[in-house]
């Protein structure tokens, strides 16, 4: 098994594969280590690459965030943060293919960044738009399995169809690691900071979270709601269970989550026509 | 009463709220409720970014979107793994519960 985990980071961790990152990261990487640079200085990077500013501004007015109408790059890096805006930028270039190949993983990436923005307002939080992006990012692993293991992931949902079980679990039987690990490698990798990684690498298992153990648990409720709600696709259909220590850990009760469910069913719609209008854009340019 | 996002609101239907410029229900609305939707509105709606609106009846009917009992019969089947456990129980109540209560103004059957 040992072998076979090894064998597979080999393959994931194939730097020749892994979807790039565009130039600007390391500039903006340099920018943000240095504390006398501006925000302005660092737009200006960010702005140099057209594509990246789209991706930037559709997320930062996309219903994660619930800035409306921000229109600059500069604006968006003060309302998200460096730090989001930085990740954003590493993860366009893993979005774009999903936003195309898996519209269902997308909406669930999606569906579970709003919520996670949701959690965290309503329980007073701080760091809002760092959760949103955790949620946003915590099923990357799916994406690179599908890129880099297609084969794998056939296997993978075949047995999940058969045997009516968790796609972490089929992922055990077929890879030997799952989606959190292989987003953990791949968010290590990408120099993510620990409180994108870990919530990344532990939304199966919060307990397994040190340092960022609200972040991971928010992230794990978002993941738990938006499968209850049946929104999008992530790979199985079934609802996690609720972990004791994610509860713990917020505090919550009943009501929060009832209150919670109204909010995120009104807000989904919203996410649908985000996410439509997207697969237009998509589809626009194809002859 | 259903909230449909703007790009499914066709010619004909009829706004059940009034609807507002920004997300939030402050301000003077843009247009008053029982007003009949025609593309030209539907239009001006889309240029001041109004993303969703709710309209009268239940009049989009997407591909999987399907009256209370097999909403609740698929909501079961969601959480057919974790029904034993108390608070992911909990979690099933409360989203039963909210589907009895939302659908139950369209005409859907309404149960304890």
């Amino acid at each position: 098994m040992d072998e076979k985990q090894t064998e597979l980071k080999k393959i994931i961790m194939d730097t020749k594969t892994l979807p790039t990152l565009p130039g600007v990261i390391n500039k903006l990487s340099a920018l943000s280590d240095n504390d006398k640079s501006s925000v302005q200085e660092m737009a200006r990077i960010v702005s140099s690459d057209q594509v990246l500013s789209a991706r930037i501004l559709r997320l930062a007015n996309s219903p994660s965030y619930g800035f409306y109408r921000v229109s600059t790059i500069s604006n968006a890096m003060i309302l998200l943060g460096v730090n989001v805006v930085k990740s954003l930028a590493i993860s366009s270039s893993i979005f774009e293919v999903m936003e195309k190949n898996s519209v269902g993983l997308w909406e669930h990436s999606l569906g579970t960044g709003v919520v996670s923005n949701m959690i965290a307002k309503k329980l007073g939080l701080p760091e809002c738009e760092e959760i949103a992006t955790a949620g946003l990012l915590h099923d990357i692993g799916k994406v690179i399995i599908s890129l880099k293991c297609s084969e794998a992931e056939f296997e993978v949902r075949r047995i999940i169809d058969e045997k009516q079980i968790y796609m972490w679990e089929a992922e055990h039987e077929i890879l030997g690691t799952d989606h959190a690990e292989v987003g953990c490698w791949l968010a290590k990798s990408w120099f993510l900071p620990d409180k994108l990684t870990e919530p990344i690498a532990c939304h199966h298992n919060v307990e397994a979270s040190a340092n960022h153990r609200i972040k991971t648990s928010v992230v794990h409720m978002a993941d738990v709601l938006i499968k209850a709600s049946g929104f999008g696709d992530s790979g199985d259909s079934f609802v996690p269970l609720i972990q004791q220590a994610a509860w713990d850990a917020l505090k919550l009760n009943e009501q929060i989550i009832a209150e919670l469910v109204e909010e995120l069913e009104d807000k989904l719609v919203e996410v649908k026509n985000f996410s439509l209008e997207l697969q237009q854009d998509c589809d626009a340019p194809s002859p | 009463m259903q909230k449909i996002p703007l790009m499914t609101a066709k010619a004909g239907m009829i706004l059940a709220r009034d609807v507002f410029r920004s997300e939030s229900e402050i301000g003077i609305p843009i247009c008053g409720k029982d007003t009949e939707l025609t593309d030209t509105l539907i239009a001006r709606l889309e240029n001041l970014k109004v993303q969703s609106v709710y309209v009268e009846g239940h009049p989009v009917w997407e591909e999987g979107d399907r009256g209370l009992d097999d909403m609740l019969r698929d909501l079961d089947s969601r959480f057919a793994k974790v029904r034993q456990d108390p608070l992911t129980a909990k979690l099933h109540d409360i989203y039963a519960n909210y589907l009895k209560r939302s659908m139950g103004e369209s005409g859907g059957r309404k149960t304890d």
